[in-house]
């Protein structure tokens, strides 16, 4: 179970907004994409965030450009996971990729506000909020072993190795 | 049970069983990285497996395509570092020369019906236009496609959409597109597989599929497929790119997920309005939106037959003055194909710009970015904010921006 403090935004999140494409070519690593997060969508974003907080927003998240960037900027920023109404599909492998869980709940979405405390039960597929827990159908066992590696390169290195 | 065409192409490379819904691993014929991601790839794929070799130099490939010739320093070193890599394993770049990646893949036959196609491109799945499943991955999936030649994968469930009607010019594939994308939103095909069905989308020619297919990211799906070929069309896709074509059909008791019915009779041009390419309206209701300039190229639009039917509309006219209009085909073969017939001539001697092939404005690249309060007309795929510049961007058919740059405001193309 995993508490965080949530990040609410709306529908159609691109990768342009946030990750700016600017940035695409000069910065390679994690740490300083990590200072750009979220940039043209909430510039105040990437100085407040908390490792732990979670993204909260509604349908098509990730839309646009297949960068990468997206998912490393937010999980290196310290989110710990995007709960969505609905992920656009480059992201949510990227996220997975990444180990950065991505959940998708429209009941979860229409309740949680901005600001709010929420909790995460990755195994049991459930979210708690104050105003009720929202099920999400559990990871199926591949992906979770990619998340719980920490990522796809880990998990294979893993694999690779026997374990 | 029986197999839908996605369902056919992953079970054909995998041992596992395959069903909607199940994660499966997956071999890869073709792995590719463009100058944009190709940079990380390397820089993940060293960290990661040292100078080990790639499972297969002769399946892995570079394609730059995004700013070609690099017009900063920072896409000259980036495409360096990639030739560099590129020269240590023996693998094979399209150089800056060649044009965008996806459309290379099919004139070099690199992409055939049934084959499976990753590379660091979100509209990778262009490639579904000859059958084959193309898909756009983020670095780390395509490093682990250079090493291993395989991926995971959640085989998606399909989605049947039946085109009824037809249309005629000065409508075209791409307000098919539009249209379809209008009706189907970002929800009712996202993360599916989509085939298309249906009278108009038969009749399609292969710049058309390639329209039609490449904005199914746009529909947040997975990929799309015109399952219906005419001999005619299998035989040009056999001539382009020097192999036998032989795609899948969909089994007659496969399951889909669900299924959309659109019609498009008497369809007249359709644009997108900024900043969402499914905010689509038809265009007559964007009578006198004044523009600054357009842009016909793209993976969406830049084949010849597109600049053929721009050509039609400019030839022997003059695009207003105080508007640019920016053309970039799509690759090198285009490019010669239109200098060949003429098109060219007829584009430059209306006053359009004329720049090599590639992604430019799409991509932030080589031409083609819009200043704030620029309003563009473009051929492209994306309208978001941002993504070309700060101006504001109406996607539409080549014919429309032809058209559109003669009055100097947004114009059906049967009011020239």
């Amino acid at each position: 179970m995993k508490k965080g403090r949530v990040w609410k935004y709306g529908d159609n999140v691109n990768t342009d907004v946030i990750f700016p494409g600017k940035y695409t070519y000069s910065i390679l690593e994690p740490e300083e994409m990590a200072r750009h997060a979220l940039e043209d969508l909430d510039p105040g974003f990437a100085q407040k965030v908390r490792p732990g907080d979670i993204i909260v927003a509604g349908r098509n998240f990730g839309c646009g450009s297949s960068r990468e960037q997206a998912a490393t900027c937010l999980k290196y920023a310290g989110v710990q996971a995007v709960v969505a109404r609905s992920f656009a599909r480059i992201f949510f492998r990227n996220a997975i990729n990444q180990g950065l869980p991505v959940l998708q709940s429209e009941e979860a979405v229409d309740t949680i506000e901005n600001g709010e405390e929420i909790e995460i039960d990755f195994i049991k597929g459930k979210i708690k909020t104050a105003r009720g827990d929202f099920a999400f159908p559990p990871f199926p066992e591949s992906v979770m072993g990619i998340l719980e590696a920490g990522g796809l390169i880990p998990y294979t290195r893993k694999k690779l190795e026997g374990k | 049970m029986g197999k839908t065409i996605i369902e056919k192409i992953i079970q054909d490379h995998t041992k596992e069983e395959v069903k909607p819904g199940k994660i499966v691993w997956m071999d890869l014929d073709i792995r590719s990285a463009r100058d944009f991601g190709g940079p990380n790839v390397i820089k993940n794929y060293e960290k990661e497996y040292g100078d080990a070799l790639v499972a297969d130099r002769k399946k892995t490939f570079f394609t730059f395509d995004l700013c070609v010739p690099p017009s900063s320093l920072k896409y000259a070193d980036n495409q360096q570092i990639c030739r560099e890599f590129a020269r240590r394993q023996d693998i094979e770049v399209f150089d800056v020369d060649r044009g965008i990646g996806s459309h290379v893949l099919i004139e070099k036959g690199l992409a055939w019906a049934g084959s499976t196609v990753v590379g660091t491109d979100s509209h990778l799945n262009i490639l579904g236009a000859v059958g084959s499943f193309g898909q756009g991955m983020g670095d780390v999936d395509v490093t682990f496609a250079f090493k291993t030649g395989k991926t995971w994968f959640e085989v998606p469930q399909t989605l049947k959409v039946l085109i009824k009607g037809s249309f005629s010019s000065p409508t075209t594939a791409k307000d098919l597109t539009l249209y379809i994308l209008k009706n189907l939103g970002t929800k009712k095909a996202a993360l599916k597989a989509v085939e298309f069905y249906g009278e108009a989308a038969r009749g399609l020619a292969l710049p058309g599929r390639i329209t039609l297919c490449s904005m199914v990211t746009e529909m947040a799906g997975i990929i799309g497929f015109v399952p219906e070929f005419r001999d005619s069309l299998k035989a040009e896709i056999e001539n382009i790119s020097g192999a036998k074509f032989s795609p899948h059909e969909a089994d007659k008791d496969c399951s889909y997920s669900d299924t959309a019915e659109i019609d498009v009779s008497d369809l007249s041009p359709q644009v997108a309005v900024p900043f969402l390419p499914d905010n689509v309206q038809d265009v007559s209701e964007l009578k006198g939106v004044k523009i600054d300039s357009g842009f016909i190229g793209s993976c969406t639009n830049g084949r010849t037959e597109d600049f053929a039917l721009a050509s039609q509309i400019l030839k022997g006219k003059k695009i207003k003055e105080g508007i640019t209009l920016k053309i970039v085909p799509a690759t090198k073969r285009v490019y010669k194909e239109i200098l060949e017939r003429g098109i060219l001539e007829n584009l430059f001697l209306s006053g359009a710009i004329i720049s090599n092939p590639g992604c430019s404005g799409c991509a932030e690249g080589h031409i083609g970015l819009t200043g704030e309060g620029e309003v563009q007309v473009s051929t492209g795929n994306r309208n978001f904010a941002g993504k070309q510049g700060k101006g504001k961007t109406y996607l539409a058919s080549p014919a429309v921006v032809a058209a559109s740059c003669l009055t100097g405001h947004i114009t059906n193309p049967k009011d020239i």
